[in-house]
């Protein structure tokens, strides 16, 4: 973690007064907001150093501490302690956001002043941030399986793992996804709806699939072997002889699997459809009559 | 990614901290178009960035509206000339790979 010199990031002296502080954020907010430079990584990071640097300079007790343990703060065992106590009788409070990685503010403005702080967001009592709807299609061979996705929540990217096995209709609750919290309040929860789309032959009942499958009048009558497509491949199966028609014959395992619990699947039902022919040469004429003679 | 379609504006306001007089006031010189959902005032999902963008910008930089009102054009225009920046460039290149 390196050591952020604040002073330089305005381009002020250490002996800057508080007008000198907030002309220099005022300039320098303006020239690198990020809604003034859509799409400008590098005034986005600039931005938020400008932030940080003003959030601790403009506030005389954090400005007081940069400055006293600012440099040495990784060695300064005062300041540890310092900051032990400070969270022990926080004057708001537990510190409640939870940026994490995505936080404004840097590790080390974290270290050394905790949790998120803003002067300009007001200090009162912090409450919990809107919890937000949003709903997400996928086909049923995405939800065969574990991935991710990244979603765009309003310019706000977020990837979540979306486990196999979901279903139609469900919502998943992503914790801390939702609308920010107010005045380091936590944020609130982005819960998503999921439609899945189905554009396969198989019906889906949970984790059992069900498939209608035509075999020829032959294999039917006589018995045989038979490849079916299964969700993620295929299935080579005996077919019984004197099968009838709408005989159901189950897959194990070869269905959709069960919602988070990893390697495990439901079955494949296969309904036997009997193909019959629709158009017969003169052989098979002859072959169905001389059959047709032997029925008693 | 499909969000609900309208979020009421006194959530919204509730969800920034911010005075609905603000954005009434927002709507007056046309930044922003507040709708009705339930009966009630309410800002449509298409709206959203728009509007936070103006609040941030509002709050970050201390800029009143008729600021606000000057930097949503002269962005429009920045787009605008993106665009056709974007545009020239590829005619550029599909020139230049001809010869």
């Amino acid at each position: 973690m390196d050591f952020i010199d604040y002073y330089k990031v305005l381009g002020l002296s250490k002996g800057a007064g508080e007008k000198d502080i907030k002309k220099a954020y005022r300039k320098l907010a303006r020239e690198y907001h990020p809604d003034l430079n859509p799409g400008n990584a590098e005034a986005e990071r600039k931005f938020k150093q400008v932030n940080e640097a003003h959030e601790v300079l403009s506030d005389p007790e954090k400005r007081k501490k940069y400055d006293q343990y600012g440099k040495d703060w990784e060695q300064a065992e005062a300041f540890e302690e310092a900051r032990k106590a400070r969270s022990a009788r926080s004057e708001y409070g537990q510190y409640t956001y939870s940026g994490g990685p995505e936080s404004d503010f840097s590790d080390f403005f974290s270290s050394m002043f905790g949790g998120f702080g803003d002067s300009r967001r007001g200090r009162g009592m912090g409450y919990r941030g809107q919890d937000l709807q949003a709903s997400l299609e996928l086909d049923l061979k995405d939800a065969y399986r574990t991935h991710q996705r990244t979603l765009d929540l309003g310019g706000r990217k977020i990837r979540i793992t979306i486990p196999a096995g979901i279903e139609d209709g469900q919502t998943i609750r992503i914790k801390g996804h939702g609308a920010p919290g107010v005045n380091g309040g936590p944020a609130g929860d982005l819960y998503i709806r999921f439609t899945v789309r189905n554009t396969t032959p198989f019906q889906r009942e949970g984790p059992q699939l069900y498939k209608t499958v035509r075999i020829p009048l032959t294999t039917a009558v006589l018995g045989g072997k038979i490849t079916v497509k299964t969700l993620d491949g295929q299935a080579r199966l005996t077919v019984k002889p004197h099968t009838q028609n709408g005989t159901r014959v189950k897959l194990k395992g070869k269905g959709f699997p069960f919602y988070k619990q990893e390697g495990i699947f439901g079955d494949l039902v296969l309904t036997f459809e009997v193909a019959l022919p629709t158009s017969l040469t003169p052989e098979q004429r002859a072959l169905f009559e001389q059959l047709k003679q032997t029925e008693t | 990614m499909k969000s609900e379609k309208y979020i009421h504006l006194s959530d919204f306001c509730r969800g920034h901290a911010l005075e609905e007089a603000f954005v009434f006031l927002l709507e007056e010189y046309e930044l922003v178009r507040i709708e009705h959902f339930n009966s009630r005032p309410a800002i449509h999902r298409r709206d959203l960035r728009r509007l936070e963008r103006l609040v941030r910008l509002h709050r970050d930089l201390e800029i009143g509206v008729p600021g606000l009102q000057a930097i949503e054009q002269l962005l429009g225009r920045m787009e605008a000339l993106q665009e056709e920046m974007r545009q020239l460039r590829l005619r550029l290149q599909r020139h230049e790979s001809r010869d």
